[in-house]
């Protein structure tokens, strides 16, 4: 459970989900990639099973960087127009 | 005001034929005129008789394209970061629009990301057993064909891969803006967008900090584990060293990370040593130097003057060539700890493009927590991002309205 600290970490909700996601999405891939890769690590199966890890590892470590340094949530500018959906909620635990 | 430049295929001289007009299917927001000269026949110059399209549009079609080169995700990179702020503003995700979008604008510049030109989605990927660095995941013609257009002051609806879905979204709108920068895996790999340039960049990280990037980057993941950072970097090092690496020859200026030199075994990859290489004879790109340009300098600033906390700093310059080419390359061995060191540092280089004294040492500061802020790899970034600016006022002066040029009867 991420802490929401004031101005650090996602402030709205569809961010949290997606910060989670990208969490699960590189545990996943990253055992398909090694069982892709017992048969053949030279294979292209395998490269591409590693790549798609490496893709979604860049993916979460942008989110933190923009998270974390620039304190910017990428929903921002969506939830100033749509402050009602389901993705725009805040929590202030 | 609007400006007209003629495109041909060949010389203005030769023949030209009616033609069908440039594809519109591929997105464009332009008006065209398409014009013909009844050839003389005589001595006509070869078999080819390509279009003469003259493009009309309106606005300043002065946008300056910048190629960088870089393995470390696109357009949220501490690099454009640094990049746009020397121009001042900060650079946003375009408003109202898809939020997942990977593009980057802010007053002066746009920046995009070449992942956008994904011929191929994430799915496609994995049934073709093609990698993201591949050229045949990548639709090369569009990309040439908008950051053309792009570059002569034309609008354009831009593919979105995104990244976290790994599928290709609806397009956005891109309009010109003055400074645009292409970033990417491949910003260099086709020869056609490579002549689009008015400048490029390489970022050649080297095989140890690469995995110690990757470590810091990805040990706090539940996934991962040392083994599997370094599967990853090892699956994917045929692909980068057979499409990517090579783009680096052509790079105007090359930015090599490696470890320090100063601290023996070191492999954390926190000190680092940094070498800015400067391609000779680009237009409008004046090598940054050290004391003299063109002789061999080695520099270590710490001593009487500054003292320098471990393991200090040293600098080196000098000539040299590279893949054939001729290069000036200044150098960086260790860390900044204090603002005077930074500053003292500064008020020795040459040519660093600076409209005040202190201006570096100010980038810097601003962009404090950003990675690299303590050492080569920032402090060459922000000099980049000046040489830039320089370049893009250099071009931008030397463009004067030019008339219509009709082909002569």
């Amino acid at each position: 459970m991420t802490i929401n600290a004031m101005g650090e970490g996602a402030k709205y909700k569809g961010t949290q989900m997606t910060e989670k996601q990208l969490s699960e999405m590189i545990e996943k891939k990253v055992t398909e990639a090694k069982q892709v890769c017992e048969g053949d690590e030279t294979s292209d199966e395998c490269k591409v099973a590693w790549d798609e890890v490496e893709e979604v590892s860049q993916d979460k470590a942008d989110l933190r960087l923009r998270l974390e340094v620039e304190k910017k949530d990428p929903l921002e500018s969506f939830c100033l127009e749509n402050p009602e959906t389901e993705e725009c909620r805040v929590y202030d635990d | 005001m609007a400006v007209c430049s003629a495109y041909t295929t060949q010389s203005l001289h030769s023949t030209c034929s009616i033609s069908t007009p440039a594809k519109t299917h591929l997105g464009f927001h332009q008006k065209q005129v398409v014009f013909y000269r009844r050839s003389s026949k005589r001595g006509g110059s070869g078999s080819s008789s390509g279009p003469c399209v003259i493009t009309c549009s309106a606005g300043d079609s002065q946008t300056v394209v910048i190629g960088l080169a870089a393995d470390s995700g696109c357009g949220k990179s501490t690099f454009m970061r640094r990049l746009t702020s020397v121009f001042g503003g900060a650079a946003e995700p375009p408003k109202g629009g898809n939020p997942d979008s990977n593009t980057l604008i802010s007053d002066m510049t746009t920046v995009i990301c070449l992942d956008d030109y994904h011929s191929l989605d994430r799915t496609g990927r994995k049934e073709k057993g093609v990698t993201a660095l591949d050229p045949r995941a990548n639709d090369f013609d569009l990309m040439y064909e908008q950051v053309k257009a792009i570059k002569s002051g034309v609008a354009v609806d831009k593919p979105i891969y995104n990244h976290v879905t790994g599928l290709l979204d609806p397009p956005e709108l891109i309009k010109p803006p003055k400074i645009l920068v292409i970033e990417g895996l491949h910003p260099m790999f086709d020869e056609r967008v490579r002549d689009l340039l008015d400048f490029s960049i390489y970022l050649d990280i080297s095989n140890e900090v690469k995995f110690a990037w990757k470590i810091q980057r990805d040990m706090a993941e539940r996934g991962h584990s040392l083994e599997s950072i370094r599967a990853s970097i090892e699956a994917r090092k045929p692909d980068f060293d057979a499409y990517i690496d090579p783009q680096k020859k052509y790079a105007d200026a090359v930015i090599e990370v490696l470890p320090t030199q100063l601290i023996p075994d070191d492999n954390e990859g926190k000190v680092l040593r940094v070498r800015l290489i400067m391609k000779e004879g680009v237009k409008h790109f004046s090598p940054v130097y050290l004391f003299d340009e063109g002789s061999t300098i080695s520099w270590i600033p710490c001593g009487r003057k500054l003292t320098c906390s471990y393991p200090g700093i040293k600098f080196h310059y000098g000539p040299d060539t590279y893949f054939g080419n001729e290069v000036s390359i200044l150098e960086m061995d260790g860390q900044f700890d204090r603002l005077d060191e930074l500053i003292y540092v500064e008020s020795h280089l040459s040519n660093i493009s600076t409209r005040f004294y202190g201006e570096v040492t100010q980038q810097m500061l601003k962009h404090a927590d950003f990675p690299g802020s303590n050492n080569g790899t920032g402090l060459f970034q922000t000099i980049v991002g000046l040489k830039i600016r320089d370049l893009y006022e250099q071009i931008t002066s030397s463009k004067t309205a030019a008339p219509l040029e009709a082909t002569k009867a």
